[in-house]
């Protein structure tokens, strides 16, 4: 029954992320199930994860991006550079409009990237190996190596720090509008699949929806209960999770509904049967490029608030964060098959390995290992998984 | 005749100016083998050592290797063709350099290892004490707390510097570790020195310990800026933190409190060192024989060779005038947001 509300990949994904939490939770002695540390995971994963659902797509069209570490360097730089140095530090504007200008940079970035593979024929692999140096250095050069910083109270609350979150009210609130557009997403599928003729049966749609829902409740529940330094006043959803979540939202239905996104999938699954019914190949993969820049952009946007300052090694070595919770997500490096979603748990998965392993403790070499090992081990799983199915 | 010594006068001049100045013996001639010299920091060596080398009446040729190995090489090879006296050099590879130096040695050149340690034991290591970095950073912290839960945010793993840095602090904090005054209650290395990576890692050490942390030894400002972030999110921003190099962010923090101390390297001293390095070299002194020599045997080959080595300035909030007067920093910059608590150099 189970195998009907969630896919087998999905359960195994969400297995492996308990097994984790539990076996930390007992290890740092209690630490690892507590509101604080799931705030921080949270905030911590947001980076990671907005970049993986725009990796998605990249796999999946059977291509990769190296330069996503480089890009949300050189666009947190240029962000800071506006911000701090060359717009007035008291204007309201200031910090709309600089972030604004690291988007559209990251779209350039992205357009850079995409129409050398998509027009030029180049590998993605050569071209985005290319970018990695390209966008780090002249993230170097935009200040000559120095740390930019601070940036506008007004700006930093996208880092999640302490004043980064929504308030228990609001965050109930925006819990209540969520649900609601969830639960009208779900009756508009339901009436289409009754349409098409084959729905999933109304218990098991409700079973779903009643698991959503508990999951979110549960969510603010926790994210609530961490309360402000010193005071009894809960944080509530931390602004980089709402982004995340907008992010996803944004992504799943670009890749399930949208001819765009079914125009990525058959791209992956063979190219040139896809060019010979006439899908536009190469105009697709230019646009998935921007849309990863963007997305590089928008993760920037949460890396520097979070700092509060700009420094030219922001996101040095991210890419490999990135491509690895895509992989362990489940999205296949042979192309045409993954989800948005799937990325988005496996970014959870390495940062809970993460931070878990310094909550007990473990030097960075190990932590090293076991992020090795469980990625290994995730493909196999997912290889065994695929080949029942 | 008039009109014959003119020639001969010009002839001469001619010579003259064609000659290597090395067989001139008219003037010393320093020359400057850069790693990268985009890079601000050695815009600002550059001009302590010019300075210096012009009140000597000395030359500086330059080159610049552009993070490039093969072009260092080449670079050198023409500074020693052009005719240099003394060769001081930042290698972009401190293996890979070692053919290039013994080239220079094999001419009678003298070699300054400057700022990067070059393992050989006939160079001269001329640098900042990366040791002294580390005492500089525990020795503030200890004296404003002496006692209580200390972290440790160490460098990159695989930066010898880094290295250095945590020998600097542990020969400082570990008699308080033994007798217990001082528990450190976590460590981490910082891959690559990312802030952002130590920002995440303290956050959570935090979480680990509770927020019972009363200190933290951050290895640079990069670091501690990473670290400030995570105090900063648990309302715990002001209690001690180290850093070095002086960046103007972290100077800015100095001013609001936030950091304790910065062990601030004025490149500039370092080029004026290295002139006088340069010139005593150059002259008959024997290498062991140049002023506050000391032999350093700390790389991780453990190679012995002579060295002076500069102690970083120690900037806190009480001395904040150093790095203004020293024109590193405009008042402005340092004092953005400084309301309450006003250090000198703000007023």
């Amino acid at each position: 029954m189970f195998k009907s509300i969630l896919s087998a990949r999905m359960l195994s994904l969400l297995s492996l992320l308990v097994l984790i939490a539990v076996v930390f939770h007992v290890l740092s002695g209690g630490l690892f199930l507590t509101p604080r540390n799931l705030y921080n995971l949270v905030v911590q994963t947001s980076v990671v994860a907005v970049m993986a659902t725009g990796m998605t797509l990249v796999i999946i069209t059977r291509n990769i991006d190296l330069s996503v570490g480089s890009a949300l360097g050189l666009v947190g730089m240029v962000i800071a550079l506006f911000q701090i140095e060359l717009f007035p530090a008291e204007a309201a504007w200031n910090w709309p409009l600089s972030a604004a200008i690291g988007i559209a940079c990251g779209a350039l970035i992205g357009a850079w990237n995409g129409a050398w593979i998509a027009f030029g024929g180049i590998p993605s692999f050569v071209v985005t190996l290319g970018g990695l140096l390209i966008f780090r250095g002249l993230a170097f050069e935009t200040a000559q190596g120095r740390t930019l910083a601070p940036f506008q109270e007004t700006y930093q609350v996208f880092g999640g720090g302490l004043n980064g979150a929504l308030g228990e009210a609001v965050s109930w609130w925006v819990l209540v509008v969520v649900l609601a557009l969830y639960a009208a997403g779900e009756f508009f599928i339901h009436r289409r699949q009754i349409r098409i003729g084959h729905a999933l049966p109304l218990i098991l749609r409700a079973l779903r929806m009643a698991m959503v829902a508990i999951l979110a409740i549960g969510f603010v529940f926790v994210m609530n209960a961490y309360d402000r330094p010193r005071t009894d006043i809960g944080r509530g959803v931390p602004i980089p999770a709402l982004i995340l979540l907008v992010t996803v939202l944004v992504m799943e239905f670009i890749a399930r509904f949208t001819t765009f996104g079914r125009y990525a999938y058959a791209i992956g699954g063979d190219v040139d049967a896809a060019r010979l019914v006439g899908i536009p190949t190469r105009k697709t993969v230019f646009w998935i490029y921007v849309l990863m820049g963007v997305l590089a952009a928008v993760a920037a946007v949460i890396a520097t608030a979070r700092l509060n300052a700009g420094t030219s090694s922001t996101g040095e070595l991210l890419e490999l964060s990135v491509i690895a919770a895509a992989v362990i997500g489940g999205v296949s490096l042979l192309g045409g098959r993954g989800t948005v979603s799937g990325a988005v748990i496996g970014a959870v998965i390495i940062q809970s390995l993460d931070s878990g392993m310094v909550l007990v403790g473990a030097s960075s070499s190990v932590r090293m290992i076991a992020i090795g090992v469980i990625l290994t081990l995730a493909v196999y799983i997912d290889k065994r998984l695929s080949k029942e199915a | 005749m008039q009109r014959k010594q003119t020639i001969k006068a010009a002839l001469a001049g001619f010579l003259l100016f064609f000659m290597p100045p090395a067989i001139a013996h008219a003037e010393l001639v320093v020359g400057m083998s850069w790693a990268n010299y985009q890079e601000e920091r050695w815009q600002i060596d550059e001009r302590g050592l010019q300075e210096a080398l012009s009140e000597m009446g000395a030359t500086l040729v330059t080159a610049d290797a552009q993070s490039s190995n093969a072009r260092q090489a080449s670079d050198i090879s023409g500074l020693i063709a052009r005719g240099i006296d003394v060769l001081a050099i930042v290698a972009w590879d401190s293996e890979a350099i070692l053919p290039s130096v013994e080239q220079a040695l094999a001419e009678g050149i003298p070699v300054i290892a400057y700022e990067r340690q070059i393992e050989h034991p006939d160079v001269f290591y001329v640098a900042f004490n990366p040791i002294e970095v580390g005492r500089i950073q525990a020795r503030e912290l200890v004296a404003v707390q002496p006692e209580g839960r200390y972290v440790i945010i160490k460098g990159s793993p695989t930066d010898q510097y880094a290295h250095y840095v945590l020998t600097g602090q542990r020969e400082i904090i570990d008699p308080f570790v033994a007798d217990g005054r001082i528990e450190i209650v976590g460590e981490q290395w910082t891959d690559g020195w990312v802030p952002d990576r130590a920002q995440a890692n303290m956050e959570n050490i935090l979480t680990a310990t509770n927020d019972e942390v009363d200190a933290v030894l951050a290895s640079n400002d990069g670091t501690a800026g990473g670290v400030v972030a995570a105090l900063t999110s648990v309302g715990l921003d002001g209690i001690p933190v180290s850093g070095q190099d002086g960046d103007i962010a972290a100077l800015n923090r100095i001013a609001l409190g936030t950091q304790t101390v910065t062990a601030w390297k004025d490149a500039r001293e370092l080029g004026r060192l290295a002139a006088r390095v340069a010139a005593e070299l150059a002259g008959d002194t024997a290498p062991g024989d140049v002023t506050d020599r000391i032999v350093w045997d700390l790389g991780p080959n453990g190679v012995a060779q002579d060295a002076v080595v500069l102690p970083p300035v120690t900037v806190t909030w009480d001395n904040l005038d150093v790095v203004i007067d020293a024109g590193w920093i405009s008042q402005g910059d340092l004092c953005v947001g400084v309301s309450e608590n006003v250090p000198s150099a703000c007023r």
